[in-house]
């Protein structure tokens, strides 16, 4: 006891050293994210207009399953999450597939062709879509010179078709992104398996099936989870394409809880409450896809 | 090996142009697309991050505002104004888009912490009752601060008065014109004398004739936005609210004869419907169609189209059939300055904004040949410069037509729940025109409204 410094082990002086290094990072995480979340969840029990604040319980919470456009806007986020991410991660895989074929000429030409898209930011590639898409845009030209229209369709008036080309852009968009975490999954498993399976005779089909899938498992769970977190917190397809028409045909939650926060009357109480019923759902269907997807015992 | 840094170098570039060029348009569509279009943003540059220098003596005053070509301008030749009298004055003007004076403005007021705001900021007309009611503390009241509001059209002050205190000193005007191609006219055999001081029903009349002999629409419209809407309610005095600020949009007869004029105008041929701002003005600029009706500020977008001198005129509205207190005269956008409670030198603000913006005809002399910018002060209107004839608007002299027009505005009650309410009835007109009953569409307008206005 009368000599303390010798009674922490060298252990202890490296655990001491760690804790030391991580402090600043646990500060700065604390202070940016985990208090503003604290703040943000206090703030969805409130109520009131602008800075006037009060209150309220649940009552945001009961409220917004009341709002009509709050469930129109539920409805359209699970509506992209249905059809796209299915979609956007089977496409993804097959062509991480293919483009794994070591005697496919020009791989890294089509590796890089279909990841760029991810490069584009977000709002040139949605008015590029809107632009694609209007009337007298490039899609409508071309479906007309090849006679299928008579005239210009306006793809963005329609509820149906809004809501795809929302979904082809996002399939264009993000496909790339997902076919990379295949790819490099896909490094790990050893070549010489595909080889064996196709001296056994194995189909292209039956090797992708029998082999890729299972393998690539874990990595089609992070992006399963990945892109549930990234649908549901759509924003700048909503935004910038179709601006949530026709009618929020097309709107998303985020795009609602923006126009709550500051385009209509502000209410931060009832956005902030929206804000942590996404978070609520991104954790519960990741949980339910950690339960499907993870077959480890 | 080298092909391979050679072709990430290449990817690396290729991706660093796209984020470049990415954020370009970004800003230029952000700055184009927003949704109250003061006069077409000129020069679509980032907006400056200057932040705004510490006022350091007592005689600088910073201001918010957006439009390089136009409000920028507009306050910069007020300073030069201000300062003949004042040559101590300093003005900071931080170039800042609409959308971000409005989220700066959000924050700051609901942080609690005014200190990031300016002295000065233009606001939106129609977000004024929204944001004073939902921050009284983040602004200066102006009522007895010596600004002759009395020399402002009424209707236009009335969008900066909440409770009978006025808030906002008016900047541009938003009176409406219907603007015309008088070639496109001729060939179906009309001037714009037939389109002066009519009706509705004849406009749609004499757009069916136009349509036939020229194939040329009359009008267009952004699919999903209810300015139209809101211009033609004006026109009739009407809002989507009651004096008491209850929704008013069921049993609303002024409200469901204007949805079922613009079905009419849809179906029938007259306005093609497109989906954003852009295409709206290259339906004008391309000559797409004969005319348009806006806010006055679109005269800045239409005199883009330089082959196209001497070929537009403007003219009133049409009024509403029918209904009573229906006139040919409504406004759309236009905005005002607010005074902050960040203000250090209340005093210094009012009598700068008493002496230029409600003060100097010599002032709005200046700013109008170069900007365009249209006043709202009744007394510059009678100027000589206002009178002077545009060539690009076959010698009219549509300055001051437009200040004509400006004072025999009725005024209505925007609302706070403005937004709400305007969005609201913009699904149930695109529903209505997808063929839903008009009815039940506004009675969900007006439930949505009522539920937005029950927190």
């Amino acid at each position: 006891m009368s000599h303390p410094k010798k009674n922490i082990t060298l252990q202890k002086k490296q655990n001491l050293f760690g804790w030391a290094v991580l402090m600043p990072a646990v500060f700065l995480i604390a202070a940016m994210s985990f208090y503003p979340m604290i703040k943000a969840l206090i703030l969805s029990f409130e109520t009131g207009i602008g800075a006037k604040m009060r209150f309220a319980g649940f009552l945001n919470y009961t409220r917004m399953f009341e709002d009509k456009i709050f469930l129109q806007a539920l409805m359209n986020n699970f509506i992209y999450l249905i059809i796209q991410v299915p979609i956007m991660l089977i496409m993804g895989l097959i062509l991480a597939s293919m483009l794994n074929d070591k005697n496919l000429k020009f791989r890294g030409l089509f590796r890089t062709a279909i990841f760029l898209p991810c490069a584009t930011s977000l709002v040139s590639y949605a008015i590029i879509f809107r632009s694609l898409f209007s009337v007298d845009g490039f899609i409508n030209l071309l479906l007309v010179k090849l006679g299928i229209l008579s005239s210009g369709y306006n793809f963005l008036a329609n509820p149906i078709s809004a809501r795809a080309v929302i979904i082809i852009a996002l399939l264009w968009r993000w496909t790339g992104y997902n076919m990379v975490f295949y790819l490099a999954g896909l490094q790990n498993i050893e070549y010489s398996i595909y080889e064996a399976a196709k001296i056994d005779g194995a189909s292209p089909f039956q090797s992708f099936w029998q082999i890729t899938v299972p393998l690539l498992r874990p990595t089609i769970l992070l992006t399963a989870i990945m892109s549930t977190n990234g649908t549901l917190q759509l924003f700048d397809e909503s935004w910038n394409l179709t601006n949530g028409g026709p009618a929020n045909a097309t709107i998303t939650m985020s795009h609602y809880i923006y126009n709550l926060s500051f385009k209509y009357v502000p209410n931060f109480g009832y956005a902030a409450a929206m804000a942590y019923l996404i978070l609520i759902l991104v954790a519960v269907l990741a949980f339910v896809q950690m339960k499907v997807g993870d077959k480890r015992d | 090996m080298i092909k391979k840094i050679i072709s990430s170098f290449v990817v690396a570039a290729m991706a660093l142009s796209m984020v470049a060029c990415g954020s370009n348009a970004a800003t230029t569509e952000s700055a184009k697309t927003e949704p109250t279009k003061e006069a077409e943003s000129k020069g679509a540059e980032p907006a400056k991050e200057a932040e705004a220098a510490p006022a350091a003596d007592d005689n600088t005053l910073t201001v918010w505002c957006w439009d390089p070509a136009f409000n920028v301008y507009a306050m910069n030749q007020a300073a030069e104004v201000y300062k003949k009298d004042n040559p101590n004055f300093v003005l900071n003007v931080v170039e800042t888009p609409w959308q971000d004076v409005q989220t700066k403005l959000t924050t700051a007021a609901s942080s609690g912490d005014l200190s990031t705001l300016p002295d000065i900021l233009l606001m939106q007309d129609n977000a004024f009752q929204k944001n004073v009611i939902s921050y009284p503390d983040a602004f200066t009241d102006l009522t007895d601060s010596g600004i002759a509001f009395k020399d402002f059209g009424a209707s236009k002050v009335a969008y900066s008065t909440v409770d009978g205190k006025n808030y906002g000193v008016p900047f541009d005007n938003g009176a409406v014109i219907s603007c015309l191609r008088t070639d496109v006219l001729k060939e179906a055999g009309f001037t714009p004398a037939d389109f002066t001081d009519i009706t509705w029903s004849k406009y749609i009349e004499l757009g069916k004739v136009v349509l036939e002999k020229t194939g040329k629409p009359l009008l267009s419209m952004q699919a999903g936005e209810s300015d139209l809407i809101m211009m033609m309610l004006q026109s009739a005095g009407a809002s989507l609210f009651d004096q008491e600020g209850k929704p008013n949009i069921v049993n609303n007869a002024v409200l469901e004869k204007v949805l079922s004029t613009y079905a009419e105008l849809v179906t029938s041929g007259i306005l093609i419907q497109v989906n954003d701002w852009d295409q709206y003005i290259g339906t004008l600029t391309d000559g797409t169609v004969a005319g348009t009706i806006n806010g006055c500020w679109i005269l800045g977008s239409i005199q883009t189209a330089e082959n196209q001198k001497g070929l537009w005129e403007i003219t009133n509205m049409p009024k509403l059939d029918g209904i009573q207190g229906a006139t040919n005269y409504s406004n759309n956008g236009g905005s005002s300055w607010a005074v902050t409670a960040n203000c250090k030198n209340v005093k210094l603000a009012n009598d700068f904004l008493a002496k230029t913006f409600a003060g100097s005809v010599e002032f709005y002399e200046t700013i109008l040949p170069s900007s365009g910018a249209l006043a709202n002060y009744i007394p510059a209107g009678k100027s000589d410069v206002y009178g002077e004839p545009q060539a690009f608007f076959n010698n009219q002299k549509v300055f001051s037509m437009i200040t004509e027009f400006a004072s025999k505005v009725p005024s209505n009650n925007t609302g706070v729940y403005y937004y709400e309410a305007r969005d609201a009835v913009a699904t149930a007109l695109t529903n209505t025109i997808a063929g839903a009953d008009l009815k039940s569409e506004l009675e969900t307008a007006q439930s949505t409204v009522e539920f937005a206005m029950g927190q």
